[in-house]
Order: C-alpha cells, then structure tokens, then sequence
C-alpha cells in the first residue's frame, strides 16, 4: 500500500530522516513508533507531498508522490498530529466542505456525514468546532480521514494528547476502520500498539530499526522462556534444589531455553503437590524488543 | 470546479460569521454617507467659525456647494477605506498557515491553485462590491441635493481607484506566498503602493505608475482626458494579472 525507499530529510543542519525503508502491506494496522524528535511526523508529511524530501522516493498504491502535489492524496485520508478545523463551521459543514473538495457523490453525503459522526460519536453535537475539546477534535480529524473511503489512513500520533478513556476511544475507532482501509499511525505508546497493530517498524536515528509483522517479531525474539510462580517460598526453594538452571525472583522462577524441561519441572511439581499460581510463556515486551532494536 | 465552489462558500461563510463582513460593510457605507454629509453641512460649520474668523480679519466669501465637494470628500475618503480594507484582509492566507487549516483542505486533493484563486476571487467580489456599494451611497445623496453632472469624468475616476483597489487585492496572494505573517503581507501591499507613489512623483514616469490613477481631481475638473490615463491602466492590469501569475508557482513551492 505505502512503500518508501531511501528516503533522506534534513533541516539545517539536523539529519532526521537518513535511509528510511519501509513498506506498509495493504489491509494492516501498522504502528510507526519512534520517541519524540525521531522524525515520524516529517516522514508522514513527506508522504503527503508537504515536505520536500532530500532523496527517496515514495509510493502510495504504485504511484509516485511529489512534493507540492495532491495527486496521490485522493487515496490518502490524514489526521494531523494536532488537528485544526475552521471554528466557524459545525462538524456537519466541515464534513461537508471535505464532501466538495473531495468530489464525493452528491447523493452519498448526507448519509456518509451521519455514518461517519456516529462512528465518532459526534452525531448530536450541535456547536461550532470552535468549542471543541482535544478530543472532540481528534474524532472529528478522523471522521474527515475517513470520510472519502480513503485506501490508506494516515494518523499522526491520534492518542499521544489524551486521557485513557479518550484513547481507547479513538484505538477503538481506529480498529473498526480497520476493516475497510489500511491503518498506518504513529505513536510512543507502545501499549497502544500492542493493542491494535497487526504491522510494526521502529524509527531510530532516522532509519528503520525494525519492521515487519508484530506477530513474526515477537515470535523472532521470543527467547523460549517460561515463568513459574509458586504460592509459597517452600514451593521455590524446593524447585531450585531440583532444578539449578531456574532463576528467581522471589517466588517466580524463570526457566530458559525450555527444551523439555518444562515438562520435568511439571511433573515435579505434579509430584510434590507444589502449590502454583501461575505458568506461562513470557512474551517479549515491545520495550524490550526497542532497546534491543535500538542497541544493536 | 465544485471544490473551488466549495472554497469560496467557505471564504465568504467565514466572512460573515467572523463579522469581517459586517465591520468592512458598516465602514464602506459610512463613509459612503459621510462624503454627501461633510459637503452638505461645509456651509453650516463655515458660518459656525465665521465670526470667530471675521474678527481675526479673515472674511469668508460666500461659497456655492456642488456635487463637486461631495466628489472631493469620496476621493479624498477612499484611500482610507482601501487601507482598512487591506489591513482587515491581509490576513486570508497566512491565518490559515498559522491554524494549519489549509493542510486538511490541500491533503484531500484541492489543489494549492484553486485555493490561492478562491481567495483572490473573493477579496475581488468583496472590494468590488464594497468599493461600489461606497460609490452608489455617495452617488445617490449627491444626486439627490445636487447635480452629478458638473463632475466631468465621474466613471472614469472611479473606475480608477477600483482598479487600483484591484492591485492591492491581487497583491496580497504574491506577499502570502513569499511571508508568512500578516504583517509581512500589509507591508509588501503598502510598499508596492508607496514604491509606485514615488516613482511617480518623477515627471518623466509619472504616466506610467499605478499612483498616476490616484489623480483624481484634473479628471473631475475637465482638465485631463481620460486617454491620458490609458498607460497608467495598462500598467496595473500588467500588475495584477503579472501579480497572481507569479504567485501560483510561488504558492506551490510554499513549505505549509
Ligand atoms: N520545519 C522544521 N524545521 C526545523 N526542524 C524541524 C522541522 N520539523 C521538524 N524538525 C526537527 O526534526 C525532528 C523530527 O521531528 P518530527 O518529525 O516532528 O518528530 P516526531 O514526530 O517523531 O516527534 C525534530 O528534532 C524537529 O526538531
Ligand atoms: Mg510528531
């Protein structure tokens, strides 16, 4: 759907972007993570064609996107990091003016307006956006992404600015729209990723540190590592005596490269009747999967 | 087309619920009532000072009023009213660079062109209704009290300072894409003007500068043809049409 290749931005001085490869699979909710400063939204940007970029090139759906034209952006719905309307205009008149500058199907309006404010839950508000909360505004930024049925939507950062509530809002906004267009955002939440993306890449010093399928990553790094936690440090010390290779911490013990032996610590502890809270596989967090991205 | 429509709808909603509309549309038709008003009541306050005058040893002749002072008053308001309409709408461009607005607009495919050809059309549509609105008001009072046709060459100085409106209008898209502040903007209008001004205070130039259609006064008197003023004219048309063209590429390579 979004492929960028090479693609080289600086400002002054200041190397943002250096290399940047990526390539966003049609129908994926893709996070583009990346702390603040690391260049996300000059990337997104350059893909809109409002930055001129250095080197690259970028290409959305196949076609080539140059800077200052708005050829490729009919394909492209955008929500900005900091989303701003005309305050002088109601959510329905500015979905309106979209409809216009868009050239949506006179008859298909009024019922794409309603379709899309409920989705946002902005159906019965009735005043100027000038009165608009953060978050009122971030829905209504993505009712006017979607507006067009673009194929690919592009948000920059849409829950950094909110409060819980309002960010599981707009995740779960963003996962029904999921189902009929490609979803790329950017974010430094990682707990936000590991909620919705199905694709990931990691922006660190101006390149890709890492990317591809959320599930294929974590399998890649997951070290086979299981936890076992028992009820009572009797339980532990009984399974460290049986098993040194076990690390602990406390009363869950951390059993690497398994290669059978979990099942031997199983039995022991079926065995001994060793109390257990719990067993499981230990998945690699995100955060540890970006220092280690970001260290290599 | 139907996203230029859209776009200008949006420009002209904006005008009038900002209340722009309503502040320019009270300041044009005040002055439109003041120029009759200030001719019609000149006698009045001349007899008001004439005692005061008398005993410094100035005798004021009795003095006929015409249409010709209401004239006078019209050109001699006008230039203020251009000012407060430029500094009221140098801002069309770079307020929606400050808000960001224009981003969304741009990145659903209207084109940088038709919006900067949007803006221009209406602050011609609202100039040009304005300016005439100011004309018709001053027209009709003095045709009222007195005579319009004593002014020689009424339609043509008219239609001058309307034309040089014009190139203030077309001037504000070419400084908002070289600046990205109002203020910027209001001063590149103002010192093309004064630059155009001065220019034509050499004689030699005098004909061929924008200025040379503020002269007003020769034409009202029957002391100039209005042939007189065709290279003035054709310059400014060169201008305005040479002002918007550079400003499409100038808008297009605009960082927003
Ligand atoms: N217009 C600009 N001029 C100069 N520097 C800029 C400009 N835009 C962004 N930068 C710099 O580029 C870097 C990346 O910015 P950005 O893409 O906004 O990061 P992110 O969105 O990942 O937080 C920052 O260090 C920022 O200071
Ligand atoms: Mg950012």
């Amino acid at each position: 759907m979004l492929k960028i290749n090479g693609l080289y931005k600086r400002f002054g001085d200041k190397e943002v972007l250096c290399g940047l490869d990526m390539h966003v699979p049609a129908n994926s909710v893709f996070g583009f993570i990346g702390r603040n400063g690391a260049g996300k939204t000059t990337t997104m940007k350059a893909v809109l064609g409002l930055i001129k970029t250095d080197a690259g090139e970028i290409f959305v759906d196949g076609e080539r996107v140059r800077y200052g034209e708005t050829q490729t952006n009919r394909k492209i719905g955008y929500l900005p990091d900091v989303p701003e309307f005309y305050s002088f205009m109601t959510a329905r008149e500015y979905l309106r003016l979209c409809a216009d500058i868009t050239g949506m199907d006179k008859n298909e309006v009024a019922s794409r307006t309603e379709e899309l404010l409920t989705l946002v839950g902005l159906d019965t508000e009735k005043h100027r956006i000038g009165g608009y909360s953060r978050g009122m505004k971030q829905r209504l930024g993505i009712a006017q992404a979607l507006f067009a049925r673009p194929r690919l939507l592009i948000c920059d950062e849409p829950t950094s600015a909110l409060d819980p509530v309002g960010r599981k809002e707009i995740l779960d906004i963003l996962s029904a729209a999921a189902s009929q267009t490609t979803v790329l955002f950017s974010t430094h939440i990682l707990s936000d990723v590991e909620r919705i993306c199905t694709d990931i890449a990691f922006l660190d010093g101006g390149k890709n540190a890492l990317c591809g399928k959320l599930a294929d990553i974590k399998a890649k790094y997951r070290a086979d590592e299981y936890v076992i936690e028992t009820e009572n440090a009797e339980g532990a010390n009984a399974l460290l005596a049986a098993f040194p290779t076990l690390v602990a911490d406390g009363c869950a013990l951390s059993l690497k490269d398994a290669d059978g032996m979990l099942f031997d610590v199983l039995r022991f502890v079926s065995e001994r009747g060793i109390p257990v809270i719990r067993v499981e596989r230990s998945e690699p967090s995100l955060e540890a999967l970006f220092v280690e991205a970001v260290e290599k | 087309m139907r996203g230029f429509v859209a776009f200008v709808k949006k420009e002209f909603t904006e005008q009038l619920r900002t209340g722009k509309l309503f502040m320019l549309a009270a300041v044009f038709a005040l002055f439109g009532i003041m120029n009759p008003a200030v001719a019609k009541l000149t006698p009045w306050m001349m007899e008001q000072f004439a005692e005061s005058l008398a005993q410094t040893g100035i005798s004021i002749t009795e003095y006929e009023i015409t249409a010709f002072d209401s004239w006078l008053q019209f050109f001699k308001n006008i230039p203020m009213a251009l000012i407060i309409f430029v500094l009221a709408e140098c801002g069309i461009f770079t307020k929606e660079y400050a808000s960001r607005t224009l981003v969304l607009c741009l990145t659903k495919g209207l084109t940088r062109r038709r919006v900067m050809l949007a803006k221009t059309f209406v602050l011609s549509i609202l100039w040009s209704v304005l300016y005439f609105a100011c004309f018709g008001i001053t027209y009709a009072y003095s045709a009222y009290f007195w005579d319009n046709s004593v002014v020689c060459s009424l339609g043509f100085a008219v239609l001058g300072w309307w034309l040089l409106g014009m190139l203030c209008v077309a001037l504000v898209p070419f400084f908002s894409a070289l600046f990205d502040a109002n203020t910027g903007v209001a001063a590149g209008v103002g010192g093309v003007i004064v630059a155009s001004y001065l220019l034509g205070l050499i004689p030699r130039l005098a004909e061929y500068t924008p200025a040379f259609l503020m002269k007003s006064a020769p034409l009202m008197y029957g002391q100039a043809d209005s042939g007189e003023y065709t290279y003035a004219v054709i310059v400014t048309a060169i201008l305005i049409v040479a002002s918007v063209a550079a400003a499409l590429p100038l808008f297009n390579k605009k960082q927003l």
